[in-house]
């Protein structure tokens, strides 16, 4: 009993939980600023660390050992609390998502709509930090990250719904395993279409390039982030990295087979019982596949970063509402009618 | 504990460019300096939008008597410790503008300046090296500081 909560803390704490995780969203921001540069031509992060894998851990510590300014004008609990919340929610997002088994450490019957549920807090929270700093430009980004939400919520919900309805279960574990019976749900018809929807949405909740368009550099200085210096701004950061890595992960396990690797193929079921007889070596191998497709789904990001310019805010919501939207509730209604029309299409595990 | 921090703030200088007056021709030379040929960001360095983020203030142009106060302004709104690194010769002695009645005689006469990069532009080899002589005066402290030689 005593050893069970010892294990359980130990899980969340130290792996995979919350340290494991920080350590990996480190991990994807190197990949993601090496791979940035090397599509510019330049050399990216060159001196800290083996070309420059301890980067982002070194810009980390620097900011958390800067001078932390509260401006006079702020709301001075919220501007503290906001970035506090925004590291504690995408970190227990990510307890959910299966890392190094087919069962997140965290797991109960319909998970995948909580987490897409703690993925629309972490976007009001970005809300209130840009309103609680009572800056002008804080003040904008935050309200065109409330503009930008009401434009790709419910794409973003309707695609992650979309493998969910094919494998018949919200509980993200079942997803992961009908995967393993039925191939990647990225390979199944209407999947794909919704894989694609799905990183595209991604992009304005995480605000990559082409839809950064709350902090905006060139218009709002760094918008609902402007005031915020020293730990919080450290925290901010960390922030944004873990949901890079929860926005990564979830399509992972939503559409990317979850942690399963080549074991599942026809013809390896030697290796398949092998690697699930042995819990140190299914957890690395678990593992590995995890970081493979992460990293993937990453550099997929990052190669539309680096090709796109922003859009305007108007654009953007025109776009999720004109095409994103029907397309998805299309396809919504395609899975349904195909689920009940052609009853062996989508095997019922 | 503190050679960690040392070490992190030699590793991540955050930049952020302010033109105090200048003609433009270092700040282009400072972009330059961030372009795929010299690419400051493979010491660490990027260039940041606001001064809350910054760790090293570039300044270029001698200070024209209306930018004073905002220099001085963004100076103080940037979280200790920030260091400021001045590009251009207008930016180090007032230049060609020495004298004038409408410009300060560069930019230490307004706020502290740690590293000057002279040139009418500034090359951007020389901003590059000025960048990695910051480093080293900050390596060069943080030493001294720990009693150190």
């Amino acid at each position: 009993m005593v050893l069970d909560i010892f294990l359980g803390i130990l899980q969340i704490v130290l792996f995979p939980g919350i340290v494991f995780c920080i350590g990996l969203t480190f991990l994807l921001e190197w990949i993601d600023r090496k791979y940035y540069a090397d599509l510019q031509n330049r050399m990216g992060p060159l001196y800290v660390g083996w070309r420059g894998i301890l980067q982002p851990f070194a810009d980390f510590i620097k900011l958390m050992a800067k001078e932390d300014i509260t401006p006079k004008a702020a709301d001075r609990r919220l501007f503290t609390a906001t970035p506090f919340f925004s590291v504690a929610v995408p970190l227990l997002a990510l307890l959910f998502i299966p890392i190094t088994n087919v069962t997140g450490v965290l797991s109960f019957q319909g998970d995948l709509i909580f987490v897409l549920f703690l993925t629309t807090v972490i976007a009001i929270l970005i809300i209130l930090a840009g309103y609680s700093s009572m800056n002008r430009y804080s003040s904008i980004g935050a309200a065109r990250a409330g503009l930008q939400l009401m434009g790709y919520e419910i794409p973003l919900t309707l695609a992650a719904l979309t493998p969910a309805m094919i494998a018949r279960s919200l509980t993200i574990t079942e997803i992961v395993k009908y995967q393993a019976v039925a191939g990647m749900s990225i390979l199944i018809f209407p999947s794909m279409i919704a894989f694609g929807v799905f990183i595209i949405t991604l992009l304005p909740e995480l605000e990559k390039i082409p839809m950064d368009i709350p902090e905006a550099e060139t218009e709002l200085v760094a918008g609902w982030q402007t005031e915020f210096s020293g730990k919080k701004y450290a925290f901010l950061r960390l922030s944004n990295n873990l949901e890079l890595l929860l926005g990564a992960g979830l399509a992972v396990t939503l559409f990317l087979g979850g942690p399963y690797g080549i074991e599942k193929l026809p013809g390896l079921t030697a290796l398949d019982l092998a690697i699930q007889a042995n819990i140190v070596l299914s957890t690395v191998w678990y593992t590995a596949w995890f970081l493979i497709k992460t990293a993937i789904v990453v550099l997929i990001i990052t190669n539309l970063r680096a090709l796109f310019s922003r859009y305007r805010i108007d654009q953007m919501v025109r776009g999720a509402w004109k095409y994103l939207t029907p397309l998805m509730i299309g396809i919504t209604a395609i899975t349904m009618l195909l689920s009940a029309a052609v009853p062996g299409l989508y095997p019922i595990v | 504990m503190s050679r960690l921090v040392d070490w992190a703030r030699r590793s991540s200088p955050w930049l952020l460019h302010f033109n105090s007056g200048s003609c433009n021709g270092c700040d282009i030379e400072i972009l330059a300096a961030l372009m795929p040929r010299f690419d400051l960001e493979r010491f660490g360095a990027l260039l940041k939008g606001s001064p809350r983020h910054a760790d090293v203030l570039v300044c270029t142009g001698p200070v024209t008597r209306q930018q004073a106060p905002r220099l001085r302004r963004i100076y103080e709104q940037m979280p200790e410790p920030k260091f400021v690194m001045v590009v251009g010769t207008c930016g180090s002695t007032g230049g060609v503008f020495r004298g004038c009645y409408n410009a300060a005689e560069g930019i230490d006469t307004v706020i502290p300046v740690d590293v000057y990069v002279p040139g009418c532009p500034a090359r951007p080899e020389a901003i590059a090296l000025g960048a990695v002589k910051l480093l080293e005066k900050l390596k060069n402290a943080q030493k001294q500081a720990r009693g150190e030689k």
